[in-house]
C-alpha cells in the first residue's frame, strides 16, 4: 500500500492516503486521461464502481452537512488491481448547472451501467455514452431520486420512525459516555 | 398460372432443391421478470434468430429499494439492518464491510474473539450461498435431484447461524466495535455477557465435516454427470481481460484463471491466520464457475474448522460511545463475499448517519457482462450461462 502510494504520488502530487484509501482529485477536463493513465501505467484494470455525491447545504431529507459546502456534484470512481492490494479512488467535481462529463465506457466497458445509474439518480449526463438511458427507474419517471433536494413524499406526512432510537431511552440520562457492550 | 394439383408439377416441386439460405427475421423473446432461473425479478429482452441469440438487453429495477437513499436518513447502527437484505442468500456477509468501514473511521480496534466469530459466520454464509447455487444451478440445467440434497445440507449450516445470531437469513448480528451478545445463550443482562451457545463447537465440527462430504457428493452427482458436462463445458467462456474491465469479481473471476481473493489481499478479517487454498479455473466456462464454487465450499469449511480450534477468548465488544457518531472522513472497505467484491464507500461528515453511502455489490457488476457473454450463444445455453453467474436480484438492484 505504501509503495503504491509513493508511486502514485510521483504522478499525482495531490494524492492523499486517508483511512487506508488513496484518493486523487482531478479536474473534470482530465477525467479521461487520468483513467487511461491509471489503467495503462499503474495496471489498475479492474473497474470497481462509479458513483456521484450531491453536495448541497439545502437538503430536504437527512441532515445538512455540518460545515458549509460549495454546491456541486462530486463524481467518484474506484479502480483496483485484482492481483494485489492496490486500490485507488479518483474524484472530480462538476458544476450543478452544467452536469456534463465525458463517458469512461471507451476505457472501462464496465462503466456503462454505473454511468446510467448516475444519470438517472443525479441527472449527470455522460458525453459519448453508447446507451444513456434509465437503468432502474421506470419510463416516464420524473426527477432524480438521489439528489439531496428530492423529497420523499411519505416522509412529509410521517417523520422517520427511526428518529426515536437516536434520542436515547428515557432512563439513560448520561448518553454519550462509553459503556461496556 | 401453375396448377399445383397437376401430378407433373407436384413432381417438379418435390425435386426442386433449395439452394438459398433461409433468412428469418429476428424474434424478440421476453424472458422474465418472473422466470424462475432469474433468481428474482430480472427481465431479459433477447433478440433471437432461430436458436441463436443476437442481442440481450437486461432490464433492471424490479427489486430496487433505494438503500443508498435510505442510508442517508438512518443512523449507523440502523443501517446494518438494511444491508442484511442486499444479498439475502448470504445476509451475514453484507454487514461485514459496512461495519468495518464505520470502525475504521472511528478508529476502533475490534477484539479478536469478535473478529473470529465474524469470520466463522461469514464463511458459513459463503457455504450456504454456494449450497443454494449448487442446487439451483443443477436445476436450471435440468437436474432435479441435487437441490434436495443441497437444501437439506444448507439447513445444517443455517441452524448454526441461527443458534448464534437468532436469524437464519438476516442475522443483524454485527455491532460497531464487535458482535451482539449471542442469542443462543440465554437472556442478556449487563453483568452476564453472553457468548456462543452451548455445543456450538461440537455442532460446527459435525456440520463442516458434512459440508466437505456434500461437496464431494456434488462432484460426483453433478460434476460427474455427462449431461451436465456437455451443457457447461466450453459454454459462456469469459476472458480475464473482459472480466476485469467490467468489474467482474469473486468465483467468476477466479474461474477465468485470475488468482484474486480479497480475503488474502485485504485485512478486514484475520484470514492470514489460516491455511487454505484459492481454487482457480482454467477455461472460464460455466463448468469452471461451478467447479470453483464447489471447491470453495471445502476451503471455507476448512477455515471454519481451523478457527474453531484456535478461537481466542476475550470480550465480544470494544468500548464504544453509547451514541455512535462517526468522525468526518471517507473510506472504502471491500470484502470477498460469496458472489464477489462487496464494498461500502462511506462519506461521513461527523453526524449520526453517513452523508452518502455508496454500496458496491458483486452481482451488479457480474451480470453487466450478460449482453457480452450471451451474444451469439444458443438459446438453450442462455439459462446455463445466466445461472452460472450466481446472482441475486437484491444484490443487483440494492
Amino acid at each position: 500500500m505504501e509503495d503504491f502510494f509513493n508511486n502514485i504520488k510521483e504522478s499525482f502530487t495531490n494524492a492523499v492516503l486517508e483511512f487506508e484509501t488513496i484518493n486523487i482529485k482531478v479536474d473534470s477536463t482530465q477525467w479521461i486521461e487520468t483513467h487511461e493513465q491509471l489503467r495503462d501505467e499503474f495496471n489498475l484494470k479492474f473497474f470497481s464502481w462509479l458513483s456521484a455525491v450531491d453536495w448541497d447545504n439545502d437538503v430536504s431529507v437527512g441532515e445538512a452537512p455540518k460545515e458549509s459546502v460549495t454546491p456541486c456534484f462530486e463524481l467518484i470512481t474506484c479502480l483496483s488491481d485484482v492481483e494485489n492490494t492496490n486500490l485507488i479512488t479518483v474524484s472530480t467535481t462538476i458544476d450543478k448547472s452544467e452536469p456534463h462529463i465525458d463517458s469512461l465506457v471507451e476505457i472501462y466497458e464496465g462503466a456503462n451501467w454505473h454511468e446510467r445509474e448516475a444519470y438517472e439518480m443525479f441527472g449527470i449526463s455522460f458525453a459519448n455514452h453508447p446507451n444513456l438511458e434509465k437503468l432502474y427507474l421506470p419510463d416516464g419517471y420524473e426527477g432524480n431520486p438521489m439528489l439531496k433536494s428530492f423529497e420523499l413524499i411519505s416522509r412529509e406526512v410521517k417523520p422517520w420512525p427511526g428518529d426515536v432510537d437516536v434520542e436515547g431511552m428515557p432512563e439513560d440520562s448520561e448518553s454519550g459516555e462509553p459503556v461496556d457492550g | 398460372m401453375v396448377n399445383a394439383l397437376d401430378p407433373q408439377n407436384i413432381k417438379n416441386f418435390s425435386e426442386a432443391s433449395v439452394s438459398v439460405e433461409i433468412e428469418t427475421e429476428d424474434m424478440t423473446l421476453n424472458i422474465g421478470p418472473q422466470h424462475p432461473s432469474t433468481h428474482g425479478v430480472l427481465r431479459l429482452v433477447a433478440k433471437v434468430d432461430g436458436e441463436k441469440v443476437h442481442d440481450v438487453k437486461p432490464v433492471l429495477g424490479y427489486m430496487h429499494r433505494g438503500y443508498e437513499k435510505l442510508a442517508e436518513v438512518r443512523t449507523y447502527p440502523q443501517i446494518t439492518t438494511l444491508v442484511n437484505r442486499i444479498d439475502w442468500v448470504a445476509g451475514f456477509s453484507n454487514e461485514i464491510p459496512f461495519i468495518a468501514g464505520a470502525e475504521r473511521l472511528m478508529e476502533i480496534e475490534v477484539p479478536d474473539r469478535a473478529k473470529y466469530i465474524r469470520l466463522i459466520l461469514t464463511e458459513m454464509a459463503r457455504i450456504s450461498s454456494h449450497f443454494v447455487f449448487n442446487g439451483a444451478y443443477a436445476l436450471e440445467v435440468g437436474a432435479l435431484t441435487p437441490i434436495f440434497y443441497a437444501m437439506e445440507d444448507r439447513e445444517r449450516v443455517l441452524d448454526l447461524i441461527e443458534s448464534v445470531t437468532g436469524g437464519r437469513f438476516h442475522p443483524n448480528f454485527n455491532r460497531i466495535g464487535g458482535v451482539k451478545p449471542a442469542a443462543g445463550a440465554g437472556p442478556t443482562t449487563k453483568k452476564n455477557i453472553q457468548d456462543l451457545p452451548a455445543g456450538f463447537y461440537r455442532d460446527t465440527k459435525i456440520a463442516m465435516q458434512k459440508v466437505i462430504e456434500a461437496a464431494d457428493q456434488f462432484q460426483n452427482l453433478i460434476g460427474g454427470n455427462e449431461v451436465f458436462k456437455k451443457r457447461t463445458k466450453d459454454v459462456g467462456v469469459l476472458t480475464p481481460e473482459i472480466a476485469e474491465a467490467f468489474g467482474v469479481s469473486g468465483p467468476i473471476l477466479r474461474a477465468s484463471g485470475v488468482k484474486s481473493d480479497l480475503r488474502t489481499q485485504t485485512d478486514y478479517l484475520p484470514y492470514d491466520q489460516f491455511e487454505y487454498e484459492i481454487p482457480v479455473g482454467e477455461n472460464g466456462d460455466c463448468y469452471d464457475r461451478w467447479d470453483v464454487r464447489v471447491k470453495e465450499m471445502v476451503e471455507s469449511a476448512k477455515i471454519v474448522l481451523q478457527a474453531i480450534d484456535s478461537m481466542p477468548s476475550g470480550p465480544l465488544q470494544a468500548k464504544v460511545p453509547k451514541v455512535i457518531k462517526v468522525p468526518k472522513g471517507r473510506t472504502y472497505v471491500r470484502a470477498e463475499n460469496p458472489k464477489g467484491e462487496m464494498g461500502y464507500y462511506i462519506i461521513s461528515d461527523g453526524g449520526l448517519g453517513p452523508y452518502r453511502l455508496k454500496v458496491r455489490t458483486a452481482s451488479f457488476s457480474n451480470i453487466s457482462i450478460l449482453p457480452n457473454l450471451l451474444e451469439g450463444a444458443l438459446l438453450p445455453d442462455l439459462i446455463a450461462i445466466m445461472g452460472s453467474l450466481d446472482f441475486v436480484l437484491g444484490d443487483v438492484d440494492r
